[in-house]
């Protein structure tokens, strides 16, 4: 007890260093605590854009269609698939597929046709937010479309538009329509500003003479469930069909999101390290600056084990301090993170053609504290260890001579 | 489909349908003038048979102007459509077909006028140019291509030939002609070999070989017969190599060259007025 006492006495006897170390250690928890929900944000905000926006967590087609698409590869049952998944607790939205031209004015493009079903949509993906200027699909106005911004800059084309669409129907016959541009969406991927399309399941059918089936299912898994489980379930639920999930349907971005989740993590050690190097020499500071002291209290009777003791309390009182004061400051600098973020664009942000939210976010919980003040404590223990044991095998005389 | 194989379709037309010949379809840059075959063809053994034949082959079905009615059946994996179709050709600058049937697509036309291709949809009332990426794309369900309307190429031109003798057909001998594209012509062809009837120098055949050498497209003439007054193959089929079940053939019903045209009946208010 009395070294508990010696030990917070010591500590506030020298305010300056005292104030010193744990300012450098409060300093080192915060920015780990920052920089580990910021790591965590910046690699869930890049899945989440590529599986919300666009992608799903999983897709299925009809077998061969990747390869070589086709409007006539379709999904056999695509509507008691839906089902099957919806009391599997997936949710899944069928999509209807196609490539035409579409002319505006003089002006013409090549397009991919979208067709969606807007409901069911609605809940595997975020496209429908996604619309810069106008409005999303209306499944009472099968005449109006929305279109990828690249493709509006190259026809001329704003919400309101006239747009002549030509592709060829199953049965051969030269399928032609007149839509207008209800909405143009912001930048989703490369495919999507270029060439895209988004219209209603009805429209399509009319034009394409395509009365039933679907070409792509995209799948949301149910919460809670891995990746490869759900995906295995899936495949389960489509044996006749070709299911994946994301990072089989996008090796390059899933290894490139493994890649930069190694990039992160290499940071992530570099600055725990440099943290470490910061503690250890306030540490070796605070210590042997106290030489003479310690050489004083070895004098006086106290043991090595002791003088260790006492050097090990200090520490952790001041750690003490500095956890308090660590959190208390990347408190309301994580909610800034987290709320507001830091603005990342400088043009179109996109990563191997999909758009990212430009917008860098943390992502916080618990961990997001409670794994730096542990290693935080790893550390500061490790750091304190050495000048401790010097200390602890002081020999007095020497000592009180130290200069 | 990818890009090389766009630009083999098109070429194939640019040469297919050069013999193809539809007057309205042989949209190929024409000689100075294009006047009927001499009466007295050199003899094959005499060097300039070669460009002879080539520019016969060029030229058989080219007239100043033409009016033609057709039909154009296409045969996929998934359908089977029939067109008919009206065509009107004036020069190798300007062309417009029009389709009569089915009715749902009456009215449906294309115009050529040089290098742009405008296709006037009947449903919509629109008329959309054609550009880009829809130029690789399929001319009226067809297998020829957009682009293999608007393709200039000229056989003595573009190509070097070489003369050997061909199979027997129905017990007569013919020529083939053996193509390899001259350096730094626009033909993305590896080869093409162009068989022709010995007797009357017509062409009954064309080979198209990708730059790998594999076969990959193939015209057969047939039902030769005096039409406009000249005599020609009505019916040319085009069979895609690698989908060897489709085909696309037409068949031209009627056929007049040289027929009072002015150039104001090429243009887009004729297309939309028609």
């Amino acid at each position: 007890m009395d070294t508990v006492k010696l030990a917070w006495r010591n500590v506030w006897r020298n305010p300056r260093r005292s104030g010193v170390t744990i300012a450098a250690v409060s300093l080192a928890l915060f920015v780990m605590i920052l920089y580990s929900g910021m790591f965590i944000g910046y690699l869930k905000g890049m899945e989440r854009g590529i599986v919300e926006l666009e992608v799903g967590d999983a897709q299925i087609f009809a077998e061969g269609y990747r390869a070589r698409p086709s409007i006539y590869k379709t999904i056999d049952d695509a509507e008691g698939l839906l089902t099957r998944l919806d009391e599997a607790g997936f949710r899944g939205s069928a999509r209807l597929l196609g490539s035409g031209l579409a002319a505006a004015g003089d002006a013409s493009s090549g397009i991919s046709m979208r067709a969606v079903d807007v409901a069911r949509d609605a809940e595997v993906g975020s496209i429908a937010e996604q619309v810069e200027v106008g409005a999303w699909l209306d499944p009472a106005a099968p005449d109006e479309v929305v279109i990828g911004r690249k493709l509006a800059r190259t026809l001329g084309a704003e919400v309101g538009a006239e747009l002549v669409i030509l592709s060829q129907g199953t049965d051969g016959s030269m399928a032609n329509d007149l839509y207008k541009v209800r909405g143009i969406l912001r930048g989703i991927s490369d495919a999507v500003d270029r060439g895209g399309v988004f219209m209603t399941h009805a429209a399509f059918r009319e034009l394409m003479v395509f009365p039933e089936g679907a070409h792509q299912i995209i799948v949301r898994t149910p919460a809670g469930v891995p990746l490869p489980e759900a995906a295995a379930r899936l495949k389960k639920l489509a044996p006749a069909q070709d299911a994946n999930d994301w990072k089989t349907l996008m090796p390059n971005l899933a290894s490139m999101l493994d890649s930069s989740r190694a990039a992160m993590m290499f940071m992530f050690v570099i600055i725990y390290v440099a943290i470490g190097i910061v503690v250890l020499n306030a540490m070796l500071m605070a210590v042997f600056e106290r030489i003479r002291e310690f050489g004083v209290l070895k004098a006086l009777g106290v043991g090595p084990l002791g003088v260790f003791g006492l050097i090990l309390i200090e520490t952790f009182i001041q750690t003490g301090v500095a956890i308090l004061i660590g959190v208390a400051a990347s408190v309301p600098a994580n909610w800034y993170m987290v709320n507001v973020g830091i603005d990342m664009s400088f043009g179109d942000l996109t990563l191997m053609g999909m758009a990212v939210d430009p917008i860098w976010r943390s992502q916080v919980d618990a961990s997001t504290y409670v794994t730096p003040i542990l290693l935080l404590l790893v550390i500061i223990t490790l750091a304190v260890l050495y000048p401790a044991i010097r200390a602890a095998r002081v020999h007095p005389v020497e000592a009180m001579r130290y200069q | 489909m990818n890009n090389l194989s766009r630009r083999a379709s098109l070429l194939s037309l640019a040469v297919g349908l050069v013999a193809l010949s539809a007057p309205s379809l042989a949209w190929a840059s024409a000689p100075e003038s294009s006047p009927p075959p001499p009466p007295s063809p050199p003899d094959p053994s005499d060097p300039g048979f070669v460009r002879y034949l080539l520019n016969r082959i060029d030229d058989l079905h080219r007239g100043e102007s033409s009016h033609g009615v057709l039909q154009m059946r296409v045969k996929t994996e998934h359908w089977t459509r029939s067109m008919a179709m009206e065509s009107w050709s004036l020069g190798t600058e300007l062309s417009l077909i029009r389709i009569l049937e089915p009715k749902k697509e009456r009215g449906t036309a294309t115009l050529k006028a040089g290098d742009d291709l405008f296709t006037f949809l009947n449903k919509t009332g629109r008329t959309v140019k054609i550009t880009g990426a829809m130029m690789g794309g399929s001319w009226m369900g067809s297998h020829f291509t957009n682009d293999d309307l608007v393709k200039d190429t000229r056989l003595a031109d573009d190509f070097a030939a070489e003369l050997s003798a061909g199979p027997e057909i129905d017990g007569a001998p013919s020529h083939v002609l053996t193509l390899t594209p001259r350096p730094d012509a626009p033909v993305v062809w590896g080869r093409v070999e162009i068989t022709v009837r010995a007797g009357d120098l017509m062409p009954v055949k064309q080979l198209f070989y990708d730059e790998d050498g594999a076969p990959s497209r193939r015209l057969d003439y047939g039902d030769f017969r005096e039409i406009g007054g000249r005599t020609i193959a009505t019916r040319i089929t085009m069979t895609p190599l690698d989908r060897p079940d489709e085909f696309t053939e037409i068949r031209y019903a009627r056929l007049e060259f040289d027929v009072d045209l002015k150039r104001e009946f090429f243009t887009l208010q004729q297309l939309q007025s028609m």
